[in-house]
């Protein structure tokens, strides 16, 4: 399961990044790495646009950029 | 005097800029970095017998540099020589900061941890243990907190405690199996005498296994490089084995995220209180309510433009009229005296008697930027950004273009794929920046009714933007197929804005606005009044003014008084050339006068009022002195002020704006069509306008 599985404001640790660079680096560098924790805040109204916490930073993604990020509940 | 040369790096949004504000007795320099157009700080202080200059550095988020600014910033850490580096974090989010302090630490070079903004921590009840923070780094950690101003002086006494030791403590170490193979790597490098450092041969292999392509060009050059490179790939595949990983970027990245996380752990105890910010963004992102409520907000900010701007004009309006008189009945009367009073205090008080309405907007735009709420603004405009063939991080750009087009050119670097680069520039120009407020100003308190003002200016705002869009997913269609750049955004937390900070930004902004009027603008003014001038005709003069003399009705004199103004201008260069181009502009209504004030804008568009103001105001030096907004209303008619408009709106921005877009795009094909076709464009929608006007019976 990824991102768009989550219900708002549960949460779930992050198993796997599938992007290619540059979308991978970016996502490392916002905290976005196997292991935290994360939590889906909000999607916009036709779920193109996903926000998130992980460990306290908010990251707004895409939806290509949020199936990209496995999760485990 | 020792002089100590520090640089100051860290995450975008960390509170950098204050705590160089909170610097006391320091002196800040504002320029550029060599050959970019990064914005650079400096700040010189001095502290005892030492003299610290302080490079303030662009905001980066990793040494994976992404963005132009991040580059600026690695190229700087990696190129140059300084003592120092002062690393500041954001207390909040120490973990994620922590990740890019561990690459820092990669470096070994002496470095000093600036915790800011341990207040908001501490306010939630949270805590962060500084010595042991300091002792598991070995580093030494400060907690500032710009705001109240604690521990600021500090990191100067820091700064110069560590400049003399020896030499940076930094005993972080990856996992045993990693080190190996560093170390047997950095041996091979060492062979080379071009590496005498340990510390840095270790900071280089490091980079050379994250497949950093900037160390990668160093070493590419280096006789050890075949080598190098071979044994590079022996320990890439070795280290995937072992690790079970597909790219060794991976493991660095997971290593330093749990270095980070446990050492978050171990020294910090988290707030317990929700934060403000989850309430705020349950309404300001609401999927529902989210986009009216910006909308709400950017009409807002243009009604307060224009209504609470419009307070102190009538009084500079009054003031400058005086002065200029004034000057007129001291300096001796003749050519001098008229370029002055004439000439350039009209033009130059004509554009400073905008700048409340120009201020209020830029504050605006600041305060959005500070609250954190641009970056919400970014999110939910970005689904429907896509659907025009731009991304959400557009929007910066597309917004500063509000203010001014140059920065917005500049802006638009931080999107990283060269098309959604390039189709945002193109359409920047249709973004109505502040020069042409003065412009629509004028033209709408000339035509339209003072209730409906501020709605009319709206709509010039909002049809501008409507009209880049579609221009936007035209050029899209047509030019570049492709997908958009992907779209990842920190949302920083909601923060009040510092005072501050928000009145630097304003000095700053009206400084450079006040800068523009009094020497460009004037310059051009005064271009303008010199065309517009001469040459003179003497006999036509001699003949208007035995013709006044000889009537009585005070009317009449001033009627031939201003009919002689009118036949100078038309025998003036100017109005030979404005009769020249007259043709061009004729279908659109515009006689020479507009058609020259129109052509004169590209040179700065606040030029226009300046130009319509000496071009118009010229008959007017008598007692019975009409503004122009009443002249305007006397020479020209309501559906040619639209297509005037219209004109401002679309053709192409000014010539600093012109030359940014040369600057960041080289290539030529692309340069000739931005100069050719906002024009063409501009053109015939006024055209339209015009016809369609007619129709209705305007």
């Amino acid at each position: 399961m990824n991102i768009t599985d989550l219900k708002i404001g549960e949460k779930a640790t992050i198993t796997k990044v599938k992007a290619s660079e540059p979308i991978k680096g970016r996502l490392y560098a916002m905290g976005i790495t196997k292991g935290n924790t994360i939590r889906l805040l909000d999607h916009t109204l036709k779920k193109q646009t996903w926000e998130v916490d992980v460990e306290g930073t908010r990251v707004a993604l895409r939806d290509e950029e949020a199936r990209a990020v496995e999760v485990e509940r | 005097m020792k002089k100590i040369k520090a640089v100051m790096v860290g995450q975008p949004n960390v509170g950098k800029s204050s705590i160089i504000n909170a610097i006391s007795n320091a002196r800040l320099h504002v320029g550029n970095f060599a050959g970019v157009t990064v914005e650079k700080k400096e700040v010189e202080v001095r502290k005892g017998e030492y003299e610290i200059d302080i490079v303030d550095l662009p905001g980066i988020y990793s040494l994976h540099a992404y963005t132009p600014e991040e580059q600026v910033t690695k190229r700087y850490l990696l190129e140059e020589s300084y003592d120092v580096i002062i690393n500041v974090v954001d207390a909040n989010v120490l973990q994620r900061n922590l990740v890019f302090t561990l690459q820092l630490l990669d470096m070994r070079k002496k470095t000093i941890l600036v915790v800011n903004m341990v207040d908001e921590v501490e306010e939630k009840g949270g805590h962060i243990d500084a010595n042991k923070l300091s002792e598991l780094l070995d580093i030494p950690v400060i907690l500032t907190s710009a705001k109240e101003k604690r521990g600021v002086e500090e990191i100067l006494d820091q700064v110069i405690h560590i400049y003399h030791q020896p030499k940076c403590g930094c005993k972080i170490y990856y996992n045993e199996k990693i080190e190996e193979e560093i170390e047997r790597l950095a041996k091979i490098l060492l062979k080379s005498p071009h590496f005498s450092d340990y510390d840095q041969a270790r900071f280089y292999v490091i980079r050379l296994l994250e497949k950093d392509e900037d160390i990668y060009r160093i070493v590419h050059d280096l006789p050890i490089f075949l080598e190098l490179h071979e044994a590079l790939g022996e320990a890439i595949r070795r280290l995937q084995l072992e690790f079970d990983v597909e790219d060794v970027r991976d493991l660095f990245a997971e290593e330093r995220h749990a270095l980070a996380k446990s050492i978050v752990m171990q020294v910090m105890r988290l707030p317990q209180k929700e934060s403000l910010t989850d309430k705020i963004d349950k309404i300001l992102i609401h999927p529902v309510f989210g986009l009216p409520i910006f909308l709400f907000f950017m009409w807002g900010l243009f009604q307060l433009t224009f209504e609470i701007g419009s307070l102190p004009v009538d009084y500079l309006d009054q003031t400058i009229t005086n002065f200029a008189n004034w000057l007129k009945g001291i300096l001796p009367p003749g050519d001098f005296n008229s370029v002055i009073t004439d000439g350039v205090i009209p033009a130059v008080g004509a554009v400073i008697m905008f700048l409340p309405n120009i201020l209020i907007l830029f504050l605006g735009i600041n305060l959005l930027e500070q609250t954190g709420y641009m970056a919400r603004a970014a999110f939910l405009l970005d689904g429907f950004l896509k659907k025009f063939g731009l991304q959400g991080k557009a929007f910066i750009p597309l917004v500063s273009g509000f203010g001014c087009t140059v920065p917005a050119y500049m802006a638009a670097r931080t999107l990283k794929n060269p098309k959604d680069r390039l189709i945002t520039m193109l359409i920047l120009g249709f973004m109505n920046c502040s020069a042409r407020l003065p412009v629509y100003v004028l033209l709408i308190s000339a035509f339209f009714a003072t209730h409906s003002a501020g709605n009319v200016l709206f709509a010039i705002y909002i049809g501008g933007a409507i009209l880049g869009l579609f221009v936007a997913k035209i050029l899209r269609m047509v030019l570049f197929k492709g997908e958009p750049e992907p779209f990842v955004m920190e949302m920083p937390p909601y923060r009040f804005p510092s005072l501050k900070a928000l009145a630097m930004e304003l000095w700053i902004k009206s400084k450079l606005f006040i800068k523009k009027a009094g020497t460009f603008i004037a310059g051009a003014a005064m271009i303008i009044w010199f065309l517009s001038s001469y040459p003179h005709h003497p006999k036509l003069e001699q003949n208007y003014q035995q013709r006044i003399e000889q009537v009585q009705d005070a009317k009449i004199k001033e009627q031939l008084q201003n009919e002689l103004a009118a036949k100078k201008l038309e025998l003036s260069y100017l109005g030979q050339f404005g009769k020249m181009i007259e043709p061009v502009f004729a279908p659109l209504g515009f006689d020479w006068r507009l058609s020259v004030a129109t052509i004169s804008g590209l040179a700065a568009k606040e030029v226009v009022v300046s130009t319509l103001a000496t071009l118009y105001a010229v008959g007017a030096g008598n007692e019975h002195s009409s503004t122009l907004v009443q002249k305007l209303r006397e020479y020209v008619d309501f559906k040619t002020a639209v297509a005037l408009i219209v004109i401002i709106m679309i053709y192409s921005p000014c010539v600093a704006a012109m030359s940014t877009f040369y600057a960041e795009v080289p290539q030529w094909a692309w340069r000739t069509f931005y100069t050719i076709y906002p024009n063409v464009l501009a053109w015939l929608m006024a055209f339209s306008v015009y016809h369609v006007l007619a129709l209705l019976g305007f």
